[in-house]
């Protein structure tokens, strides 16, 4: 068993680069007194030192690889011992870890062995495994391998809650230059694929007669890696509006480059671009939570997210004439567009506010970050900033918040 | 203005309510009997446990807001913070005097606003434990953990776990309530420490009692834990944040911080070596 235990310490290496540990959006209940049920939310169940959630049992089938993409550390040319599990050892693994409460469920990725269809065809029987003969009803996540045939897709969709491809490079140029072997079309097609089959499945479960079965109920996601390629944010926030609106694809994950590897394809990086990252996630959560659109956030003037302060501050600093927010007047959209004022915050304002007027004291006490907030917003007992210039704004706001994240190199240039 | 002394049930909580709306003396004071301490000038009024008279009070609440009242009650109660029961008896006056039904949205109420905030909590203590049990098999079969909730969550707990282990048995112990919930592929139950699924020493399995292959799942669980970190972005902050050091030590991957993976899985180029010191 010591076997399992280097293989495993090898394939979760290998696996951890991708950024996604959802666990979340599926429905799938366990009806059938088997064991596990997926039809709440997520759960972490642990955090790594680097403060990231442990949700799934993430791991690679192998990480022997016949493509040589510069950012992969199980590139072809990487000297790293290499690995395969049995897909007896993955079924065992998840069921165990799943049954002692350590995870939601497993995440399965793999590099790419002989051909696209020899590798999806492991990763679907391991899926298929544990739905048909162990009848396990936690969260399954499997990579749809590009190129792989329409048939074994539909088949990854029957058993997986979600499938991912990942685009990885936010660009065709840089996709071409660091990974010879993929093109954006072998990544697209399948997106397209699973989106129109997803749907089809969707409309037969409205014909109440049938039992239609579930198919990729937490739909797809895809990571792009940020800081491997000259992409500006604009380029990257396009792509991922792109991905939402036409692949209809649930998360798109944005993974600061970790120079894992030395090739000279890839920038050498002193360090994760880890404040970029955490910019572009937040101007993702304006798309899709605070009603936002990407021109809003970024236009060709200002092509980069502002480092130094967060993009919804940089959006109210740029446009001025919107403020102050009428807390117990505006409309929700508005509220929402406060700096400080999140998503949770501004439902409980304007349910409040049915009952009666609010005030600083009550906004302060229902959570909203004041001392952020305060120069957005009118109320009783608030303040007045009406005639501030918004650029005096930028710098008290810098000056009164310790900046906690330390500063970042820059990249290209 | 009284000080309304109960048995500490939920029942005698709600009764006290009860007595205190239909003899129009409002309490100063709500205390279960064990924290009552009886002081010179009080006026204190004994309440006896009526599952009639706390099922009314339950009725009316929920009547009067679309059936969420007796829900956040519970969790209010289960709470067991010192301003609960009064919390409670806030509450439940402002909701019979209120004119809609959604007059648990109205934050601007500091009583609601307060119950909301302990509703949050429990909230957080109930998916907390939903992240961090860990269960142990035995060498009968039995899948155990132990937990320590900073409020009294089990009672919430039942539902998630028996949905999820519907074809396992298993028990939660609370080690510091002293009670647990055991569920053997049919019913769920509540248990004391004494009932004989409970392991003699509850809150530290003895390797006898295991199951041949627990400590290797462990090791690989363990093992699994440290090699998906990427060291480049460690951020203990973050970390302690979502995983406070109170929880750690029934985390098996966090009670043994000497067990780093027996793997040597430093196989990367020496160039990365260099920049992860750095």
């Amino acid at each position: 068993m010591s076997k399992t235990l280097e293989k495993l310490s090898i394939l979760s290496d290998a696996a951890k680069y991708d950024a996604s540990c959802s666990s979340s959006g599926s429905r799938r209940a366990n009806n059938s007194k088997g064991l596990g049920n997926a039809e709440g939310m997520g759960i972490c169940h642990s955090y790594t030192e680097d403060g990231r959630c442990v949700s799934l049992l993430k791991i690679l089938f192998t990480n022997h690889c016949i493509f040589d993409c510069a950012y992969c550390v199980s590139r072809r040319s990487n000297d790293v011992k290499r690995a395969a599990f049995t897909v007896e050892e993955v079924v065992d693994l998840t069921i165990n870890f799943y049954r002692r409460n350590y995870i939601e469920g497993l995440f399965l990725s793999s590099g790419i062995f002989k051909n696209a269809d020899y590798t999806m065809e492991r990763l679907v029987r391991v899926a298929k495994l544990l739905r048909s003969e162990h009848n396990f009803n936690g969260y399954i996540h499997l990579k749809a391998i590009p190129g792989a045939s329409p048939e074994l897709l539909h088949e990854a969709g029957l058993y997986a809650d979600r499938l991912s491809v990942n685009i990885e490079m936010p660009s065709e140029a840089s996709l071409k230059k660091i990974a010879p072997e993929k093109n954006y079309g072998d990544i697209i097609t399948p997106m397209n694929y699973l989106k129109e089959e997803k749907i089809r499945y969707q409309d037969e479960r409205k014909t109440p007669a049938r039992k239609t079965p579930l198919f990729l109920p937490a739909g797809q996601s895809t990571q792009l890696i940020i800081g491997a390629s000259p992409e500006n944010d604009r380029q990257i926030l396009s792509l991922a509006n792109d991905l939402y609106q036409k692949q209809r694809l649930k998360r798109v994950y944005y993974s600061g480059y970790v120079p894992i590897a030395t090739d000279n394809r890839v920038p050498t990086l002193s360090a994760p671009p880890l404040l970029r990252e955490n910019r572009i996630y937040q101007a993702d959560w304006l798309l899709r939570f605070y009603q936002f659109n990407v021109d809003e956030i970024l236009d060709e003037n200002t092509p980069h997210l502002d480092l130094e302060i967060d993009p919804k501050l940089s959006y109210a600093l740029r446009n001025p004439e919107k403020f102050p927010v009428d807390i117990n007047r505006d409309e929700y959209e508005m509220i929402l567009r406060v700096p400080g004022i999140g998503v949770k915050s501004a439902a409980k304002i304007v349910s409040a506010r049915i009952h009666q007027t609010l005030h600083a004291e009550h906004l302060q006490r229902i959570g909203i970050v004041w001392k952020r907030a305060r120069y957005f917003i009118h109320c009783p007992g608030g303040e007045t900033h009406k005639d501030r210039q918004m650029l005096d704004l930028r710098k008290i706001i810098l000056d009164k918040e310790a900046i906690s994240n330390p500063p970042q190199l820059s990249l290209f240039g | 203005m009284a000080t309304y002394v109960y048995d500490g049930s939920f029942e005698g909580l709600l009764s006290c309510v009860f007595n205190a709306f239909s003899t129009r003396r409002l309490p100063h004071a709500i205390v279960a009997q064990d924290d009552y301490h009886p002081e010179l000038l009080d006026d204190a009024i004994h309440i006896i446990a009526d599952e009639t008279q706390a099922e009314r009070v339950l009725k009316a609440i929920n009547q009067q807001t679309d059936g969420e009242a007796a829900a956040l009650a519970y969790k209010i109660f289960l709470s067991e913070l010192p301003q609960a029961a009064m919390t409670l008896f806030h509450i439940i006056k402002v909701i019979v005097s209120a004119k809609n039904t959604s007059i648990l949205k109205n934050f601007g109420n500091s009583h609601i606003l307060e119950a909301a905030q302990i509703e949050k909590k429990i909230h957080r203590e109930i998916h907390r434990m939903h992240a961090f049990v860990r269960f142990q098999k035995t060498n009968t079969g039995l899948f155990y953990a132990v937990i320590e909730p900073d409020f009294n969550v089990m009672p919430l707990l039942g539902e998630h776990f028996e949905k999820r282990y519907a074809d396992q048995t298993w028990v939660i112990f609370d080690s510091k309530r002293q009670y647990g919930l055991y569920y053997q592929q049919q019913e769920l139950c509540f248990i004391n420490a004494d009932h004989p699924v409970v392991p003699r020493q509850p809150k530290d399995l003895q390797s006898d009692i295991l199951d041949s292959s627990e400590k290797l799942y462990q090791s690989l669980w363990i093992n699994y834990f440290h090699s998906v970190n990427i060291q480049q972005r460690n951020n203990k902050k973050l970390h302690q944040r979502h995983m406070p050091r109170r929880y750690w030590k029934y985390l098996i991957e966090k009670s043994q911080p000497g067990s780093r993976p027996a793997v040597n899985t430093s196989y990367h180029s020496p160039r990365q070596k260099r920049n992860q010191s750095s």
